[in-house]
């Protein structure tokens, strides 16, 4: 059988769905157990409204961009796997290379003419293999991580925000030097975005708009590419 | 005063146990279900790739992403909370999406990460972002790759450089209120950057852009531990 139609089978679907729907099922009873506790935290529904609005449009940019990378592994490795891959465990900048590296291990060429149904599987079981340390480590050590992080503010809880703060420049110093330093629109895409935030960061420091607060992100990363394209 | 505390006690004896008890069982399913379609391929559709050559790739594939199993978790866990830690390993793509969907959500409704009611909003965020990159993976595999595979080349670049604006957009978020600190982390990032550009790392086994990470997060932390105390001491004075 040619391997396309066994990728894109029914069946196919059937085994990615059963990983797509526990991410969902999963993301809704923590919602439902945070909605629950944050009422008793005195969170207000306005406060959640603005939360879901600005965090749902905020999602549709990054997934676009997931789309993106999505075409070249959609061609390759077929529906189904594509789609589990990118909502289930899996990041856009690993799974291509662990189909590859699944292909490469077989002596052949991912989606070229030698490609075999054989070596799509392999693709599939390397993939599969390779991306289950996330969750497995999440599974058995979040509880001791969450210490951590006290341990890390000192003991102090006052200092456990500054913690998070630290972590997230920390981590966005990072993913934004890796774009920076490739000197193409990439460079400007990142230093554009950049500038846009901190000039609605700053102003909205003393103004204090909402509209800000909820559309600041949305407009900084289309603006920042915009101009990387335009210029 | 007294309400708060009962409040705090209830998130800490009820809320976080019911938690990590879900989270600990969904997350543990999830290893599960991940080998499904590799199996049925296996089971029902008899194709055997030869054992050695799955070990060799899936070494390869390690290689590269194997540290990031322990570093990512251990580095992104203090923003997404408890909750958002096990959803967001559960459905990937966490610097790219789950971490600018929690900054995105705490913005808006005015909370802090990492206190009680920052870690709620930042779980409730990043659910949001589950729904819809699953909203628009779905419709992008039923459009098809032939119609995705048409958009012409300046529309994909341009896709491309969505991300580079939106780290460098979360950067300047965290950076403007607290440029000590940033400072640091920007500080941090270059010179790991650039002493892995310049092979000064090669010391390290693969890719050693995970050094760059835990210098960039931990050192990051730690001194901006420092800064506060002095703060704090100062403002105490």
């Amino acid at each position: 059988m040619d391997y396309s139609t066994i990728a894109n089978s029914v069946l196919m679907w059937f085994a990615c769905g059963c990983g797509v729907a526990l991410v969902l099922f999963q993301a809704a009873v923590m919602t439902s157990k945070s909605l629950k506790a944050g009422k008793k935290l005195g969170i207000t529904d306005e406060q959640i409204k603005v939360a879901v609005k600005s965090s749902a449009v905020g999602s549709i940019g990054p997934s676009l961009a997931i789309l993106a990378g999505m075409v070249s592994l959609l061609v390759a490795m077929g529906g189904p796997i594509s789609w589990f891959r990118l909502s289930y465990i899996g990041a856009v900048a690993y799974e291509l290379m662990a189909a590859g590296f699944g292909a490469e291990v077989m002596g052949v060429t991912l989606g070229g003419a030698d490609f075999s149904a054989t070596a799509f599987a392999c693709g599939v079981w390397v993939m599969t293999l390779g991306s289950i340390g996330w969750v497995l480590f999440t599974a058995l050590a979040t509880p001791k991580l969450d210490k951590f992080r006290t341990v890390l503010a000192g003991g102090r809880k006052e200092l456990v925000p500054m913690v998070s703060v630290a972590a997230m420049c920390g981590a966005f110093s990072y993913l934004s030097i890796d774009r920076v330093v490739r000197f193409d629109s990439q460079t400007i895409a990142a230093v554009a975005g950049f500038a846009i935030m901190a000039l609605f960061t700053k102003y909205n420091q003393k103004a204090d708009k909402k509209w800000i607060r909820e559309w600041s992100f949305c407009i900084s990363m289309f603006a920042g590419m915009a101009i990387s394209v335009l210029v | 005063m007294n309400n708060e505390q009962v409040n705090s006690s209830t998130y800490e004896t009820e809320y976080i146990p019911s938690i990590i008890r879900f989270g600990r069982a969904t997350n543990l399913l999830g290893v599960v279900l991940a080998f499904l379609p590799a199996l049925v391929l296996t089971f029902v559709y008899k194709l055997h790739p030869p054992i050695g050559a799955v070990i060799a790739g899936f070494i390869m594939q390690a290689s590269v992403s194997g540290v990031f199993w322990f570093v990512e978790p251990i580095s992104y866990s203090p923003v997404l909370g408890i909750a958002g830690t096990y959803m967001s390993f559960l459905s990937g793509n966490i610097g790219n999406l789950r971490l600018p969907a929690s900054v995105t959500a705490l913005q808006a409704a005015k909370e802090e990460a990492g206190t009680e009611r920052g870690s709620i909003i930042a779980t409730i965020g990043i659910a949001v972002s589950i729904i819809v990159n699953v909203l628009m993976l779905t419709a992008g595999v039923i459009l098809g790759s032939s119609i995705l595979g048409a958009l012409p080349p300046s529309v994909v670049a341009a896709l491309n450089n969505i991300l580079p604006a939106l780290f460098g957009a979360m950067l300047a978020q965290q950076f403007v209120p607290n440029p000590k600190i940033g400072s640091v982390a920007v500080a941090l990032a270059s010179i790991m950057f650039a002493l892995m550009k310049t092979g000064c790392l090669a010391f390290l086994p693969g890719t050693p852009s995970y050094a760059v990470v835990i210098v960039s997060v931990f050192g990051t932390i730690l001194i901006g531990r420092k800064i506060m105390m002095a703060d704090l001491a100062k403002k105490a004075d």
